[in-house]
């Protein structure tokens, strides 16, 4: 028997909603294992959205504050969770594979001197050992892997651990930690475009590629990814990265960024295989490509064939309709 | 400026995925091999820095079999100094292993500077970087998509969910970069020739015991088959009404 | 319709430039320059190496090998049914195992196809493969590449050769193609400019449709019997569920009646099985499409068994030399230069092999390179020692022999087939003569319609399913790199739009569109309409285990 911890994220005193799926996942893990499930997220201060954690399956949720927390600090926050994965003897400590999460994972594990399962996208036990399944060669294949080691560290690939409410307890609980942040610092964070979400999390994303004919035309997507009330981004291919229309980090692909929305729409995208590499694992993918033979429509769930041009805009008014509606 | 620029061969991001026999690993017949190309972002960012230092030494470390001499002539043709393989029988899945082998061979080198691409393409492990810096105990910035350097610090900036982090951090320090960080240039052919000639050390190295093990590899499932809806925008409605009703994502 | 008179003319200005010509970034010397890692190049190369090691008269040779491939054998797809005779004289110390073949070829059948049924034919004397192997080239390619680099070989991938380097009538080298051009011809970030390679000699051996060799013959008006002429092959690899135990030839269906060709089917494992088709570029129908006569070709009875339920793991298209014999250059040497291998034109059509000529035509050359450097002397003459090497081989011998089989067919598969049997019966005596061709851009063509074509995604794919198995993964700002004619009519866009296997070109409302990064090399265009030149060393087809 032994208790998961659960390492949450915050960005300016808010709960991410990252968070809830690792506390989904941790609650699933601490359910086999018998034991509970704590949270712990860093911070400046108080963090707002910390109940939700509690919904999700937390035991108890410890806010651990710094006036060095702020802002992510690598050294502080890996400190932190390092001292209290080692004081609760806990079995496994989870995290979310964000952004962050890559960041921080690796540092707690080897300051544990354990491994770290990263990127997973299914957990279990078997005799007491943490099993988990991670995606590799960008989700060609698929390994399974026995976590020897305790505690097991584990990263949770977004948006795959879709949230389920679980109440527990969640009693909440702050503690100030000393020390400071560390020697590295984050100054801030410099928002991109206002609301827009990066590919790798969001839960709908709507790509395009060279069948858009020019970069201006990207607008056509963006109005369509607004229509999705800012739960979507805009992707595109290698190919028009590679030809500058947009930049290196909407690129959906291998040597870009691997993605798993609920939803995925191609638009002109033909559907070259290190673009399929990086998108297959979505939930859902819908291609538009007037060519009823490109590759694209071999992976997509559904397709529609003819004049993005045409039907996209139209999509959006459909979609803008059901939004508000 | 002493840079030292960790980089793994990696089998090529188009390779098809064949399971080998064991059931647990990739099928490594007819794959080509190429060196992990966020570690081409790395080779490139150290050879920049040292040009515009003007003096220095870019040293290339990989860990794994006999063939990664061939990744590190790669980083060596396009103009790193010298080469160290840290030879293993095979790689470990647990980059904790790895981070281990390296930060060995980095702990006394007098490094400025320890770069990083940010993940393999093949394990995608995104691990190997700051776990060897932790152990060597130096500040570590993971994915740094822009990157200044001054005397004794320096800013980087990684990318972060709807935005760019400013980083600032103190020299020596360990980078992992990030594909935009710069264009890695092509091996010249003069930088091939000369590669031949640069000093390629190979140490016998032994992996520690992982502690993570691998059970099975198996492809991923297969997608159900896709079907065409409609042509043009008369199709949007029946669309719409399968992603509500049948898919359940809107 | 005529295709040569939409074909625009070779750009000699700028495949032939005077050494020392501004534009070049690094430059390099080398005593030999190999144009082309295919068996020929690799093989001269191996050759010239050991030769001077073992001889230390002429020092320590600095040789150097071109490729535009980003790795090795990643251009190279042939059959492949190969002899080993030459595999064996260059590696006599190695065992058959350790030579990169797969299995020996130990059951073979022949068919004539109707689109139904398939009747077997005794097997034709030129084309028994008693005592060879089964082989891909890539791997092979990969393997002599990996002696060669052994041997102190500088073995350059992902350097296409441009130009060639004149010092008045003499070759002097190369020079690369530049890497890192906007679609514009405008320098990116990424620019890397061409490099200059001088040699003391040049050996092309670029393959099939070799641009620099085209050059060279033009520009010395060097002259042959009859033009050479090409064929295009398709080819595919399956893993297939059911094995297959024999090698397979047909002829007949689905190739017209009017058209030279056949097809081939090896195992080159139990379970992983390669198919082909074969078909001479001059046919008569502009609407006919080879890539769509292999899609149509697996339906057939007597593959669709083998390949149904399997997956197609591989795509890739080469034309082949054809002419033989007669289409030979009067001499493949000249001045600080010789040619090899497939840009010579040392290809057998009957026992549809030329790798092992390829071979020798390279060991031939490096002998003769080898003692005119040790002579001091690298001139015509001393050169032209590599052409009466490869007249008195059996490499002239076989195709002499050959010598009017192919050329028989022009008139049609029919009356070709009984000229062919009286020529294997009279050993090449019948018919006494050459038989004239014309260039394959000279023989008219005339629209006929076709049945139409829709893949169905298992056992059949539309081009653009096959460029994405051929592993292209060009670079899609590239600028073009395809010469196209000033005024290309509706019908003859068509025409290149059957023509070209990977889809590069496509009729838009009576217009010719250009797909430029589709292009995989097979160099069919470049026989029949727009010229192919070098684009940015790695691009095109990625083969592995053609």
């Amino acid at each position: 028997m032994s208790d998961v911890l659960a390492v949450l994220e915050q960005r300016d005193g808010v709960l991410r909603k990252v968070s809830h799926e690792v506390v989904t996942g941790s609650r699933r893990l601490a359910d086999a294992l018998g034991g509970e499930v704590h949270a712990l997220v860093c911070a400046g201060g108080a963090v707002s959205g910390t109940e939700a954690a509690g919904r999700h399956g937390a035991d108890k949720i410890i806010t651990a504050t710094n006036a060095g927390f702020a802002q992510y600090a690598p050294e502080g926050y890996a400190r932190t969770i390092v001292e209290r994965a080692q004081a609760g003897g806990y079995g496994a400590v989870v995290c979310a594979a964000s952004a962050q999460g890559k960041d921080l994972a690796p540092r707690v594990a080897a300051r544990l001197g354990c491994p770290l399962a990263a990127d997973i996208t299914d957990l279990g036990v078997d005799g007491g050992a943490v099993i988990v399944t991670r995606p590799v060669y960008a989700g060609k294949a698929l390994l399974k892997v026995k976590v020897v080691a305790k505690p097991a560290v584990l990263s949770l690939r977004p948006n795959v651990f879709t949230p389920v409410e679980r109440p527990k307890a969640g009693a909440a609980e702050t503690s100030a930690v000393s020390g400071d942040g560390g020697r590295v610092v984050v100054k801030g964070i410099k928002a991109a475009a206002a609301g827009a979400l990066d590919v790798a999390e969001a839960p709908i994303v709507v790509s395009g590629g060279r069948g858009l004919k020019e970069p201006a035309n990207f607008k056509l997507l963006e109005e369509l990814a607004q229509a999705f009330g800012g739960r979507a981004a805009v992707g595109a291919s290698r190919a028009v990265v590679d030809a500058g229309w947009r930049p290196h980090g909407d690129q959906v692909g291998q040597t870009g960024k691997t993605v798993s929305p609920s939803l995925y729409i191609a638009v002109g995208i033909s559907g070259a295989i290190q673009h399929l590499a990086g998108m297959r694992t979505a939930k859902v993918i819908v291609a538009i490509n007037k060519d009823k033979d490109a590759p694209i429509f071999k992976i997509a769930d559904y397709g529609v064939v003819g004049d993005l041009f045409e039907i996209v805009p139209q999509l959006t008014s459909e979609i803008r309709r059901l939004t508000s509606a | 400026m002493k840079i030292a620029v960790c980089i793994k061969r990696v089998a090529d991001s188009e390779t098809r995925v064949k399971i080998a026999a064991d059931g647990k690993s990739l099928d490594e017949a007819g794959v080509k091999f190429i060196i992990n190309p966020y570690d081409e972002f790395a080779v490139e960012e150290a050879l920049r820095r040292k040009e515009q230092a003007g003096t220095g030494e870019v040293v290339v470390i990989a860990c794994g079999s006999g063939t990664s001499q061939e990744t590190i002539r790669t980083a060596l043709a396009m103009g790193a100094d010298r080469g160290v393989l840290l030879e293993t029988a095979t790689m470990s899945a647990d980059g904790l292993v790895v981070a281990r082998m390296l930060a060995a061979e980095l702990k006394d080198g007098g490094y400025d500077l320890i770069l990083f691409g940010k993940m393999a393409i093949d394990d995608y492990n995104h691990q190997v970087g700051p776990m060897t810096a932790e152990l060597l105990g130096l500040p570590c910035v993971t994915c740094v998509a822009h990157l200044e350097l001054a005397a004794g610090n320096g800013t980087a900036e990684r990318e972060v969910e709807g935005g760019m982090e400013e980083v600032e951090f103190p020299l020596p320090a360990v980078l992992t970069v990030d594909k935009g960080l710069n264009e890695p240039r092509y091996p010249a052919l003069k930088g091939i020739m000369a590669a031949k000639k640069k000093p390629l050390e190979v140490k016998p190295a032994t992996l520690g015991a992982p502690g993570l093990e691998v059970l099975a590899m198996t492809p991923p499932p297969e997608r159900k088959e896709g079907r065409i809806v409609g042509e043009g925008a008369a199709a949007i409605p029946a669309l719409l009404k399968l992603l509500r009703e049948e898919a359940k994502v809107l | 319709m005529i295709p040569s008179q939409y074909q625009p003319t070779l750009p000699l200005d700028q495949l032939i430039l005077q050494k020392g010509a501004a534009g070049a970034g690094d430059s390099m010397e080398l005593d030999v320059l190999f144009v082309g890692a295919g068996p020929a190049g690799l093989a001269g190369a191996i050759e010239l190496a050991r030769l001077a090691k073992a001889d230390p008269a002429v020092g320590e040779l600095n040789i150097g090998v071109l490729e535009k491939a980003e790795a090795l054998g990643e251009h190279s797809l042939s059959g492949a049914a190969v002899n080993p005779i030459a595999l064996r004289e260059l590696f006599p110390d190695l065992s058959e195992q350790e030579l990169p073949l797969r299995g020996r070829v130990e059951r073979e059948a022949v068919y004539l196809l109707t689109s139904g049924s398939s009747v077997r034919l005794p097997t034709p004397p030129t084309m028994k493969n008693h005592g060879n192997y089964i082989a891909s080239i890539c791997e092979i390619v990969r393997w002599l590449g990996g002696k060669a680099e052994a041997l102190g070989i500088n073995v350059f991938t992902g350097f296409p050769a441009a130009a060639l380097l004149k010092d008045g009538d003499r070759v002097a080298g190369v020079r690369t193609a530049a890497t890192g051009l906007g679609r514009d011809g405008q320098p990116l970030a990424s620019y890397a400019a061409p490099n200059d390679l001088t040699a003391r000699v040049t050996a092309l051996s670029e393959g099939t449709r070799g641009l620099l060799s085209q050059a060279w013959l033009q520009w010395q008006g060097v002259p042959s019997e009859n033009p050479q002429i090409f064929a295009l092959g398709v080819k595919e690899i399956w893993e297939t569920k059911r094995p297959l135990d024999r090698v397979i030839h047909t002829m007949g269906w689905p190739l017209p009646s009017d058209a030279f060709g056949g097809t081939f089917c090896y195992p080159l494992a139990p379970n992983l099985v390669a198919i082909g088709i074969v078909v001479g570029l001059d046919y008569q129908n502009a609407a006919l499409d080879i890539h769509v006569l292999l899609q149509r070709l697996k339906g057939h009875p007597l593959f669709r068994p083998h390949l149904e339920g399997g997956e197609m793991v591989e795509w890739g298209a080469k034309t082949i030399p054809e002419g033989g014999y007669y289409a030979l250059p009067a001499r493949r040497s000249g001045d600080g230069v010789v040619l090899l291998g497939d840009a010579a034109g040392f290809v057998d059509v009957p026992s549809l092999k030329g790798i092992h000529y390829a071979m020798h035509s390279g060991i031939y050359a490096a002998r003769t390179i080898f003692n005119a450097l040790k002579a001091g002397d690298t001139g015509a003459a001393a050169l032209s020692h590599y052409d009466r090497l490869v007249n008195d081989s059996y490499i002239v011998r076989d195709l002499y022999r050959t010598r009017n089989m192919r050329l028989a067919f022009k008139d049609g598969f029919t009356a070709g087939g009984f000229k062919a049997g009286l020529m294997t019966l009279s050993g090449g005596r019948f018919p006494r003569g050459r038989i004239a061709m014309h260039a394959d851009a000279d023989a008219a063509r005339r629209e006929e319609a076709v049945a139409s074509f829709t893949p169905d995604g298992k056992l059949t794919f539309s081009k653009v399913d096959g460029v994405f198995k051929s592993g292209n993964t060009t670079r899609d700002t590239i600028p073009t790199h395809l010469v196209v004619g000033a005024e290309v009519p509706a019908e003859v866009a068509r025409f290149y739009s059957h023509v070209c296997p990977a889809g590069v070109y496509e009729e838009v409302d009576g217009r010719l569109r250009v797909n430029a990064p589709n292009c995989i090399d097979c160099k069919a265009t470049d026989v029949l309409g727009p010229r192919w030149t070098p684009r940015e060393g790695g691009s095109g087809p990625k083969y592995k285990q053609m």
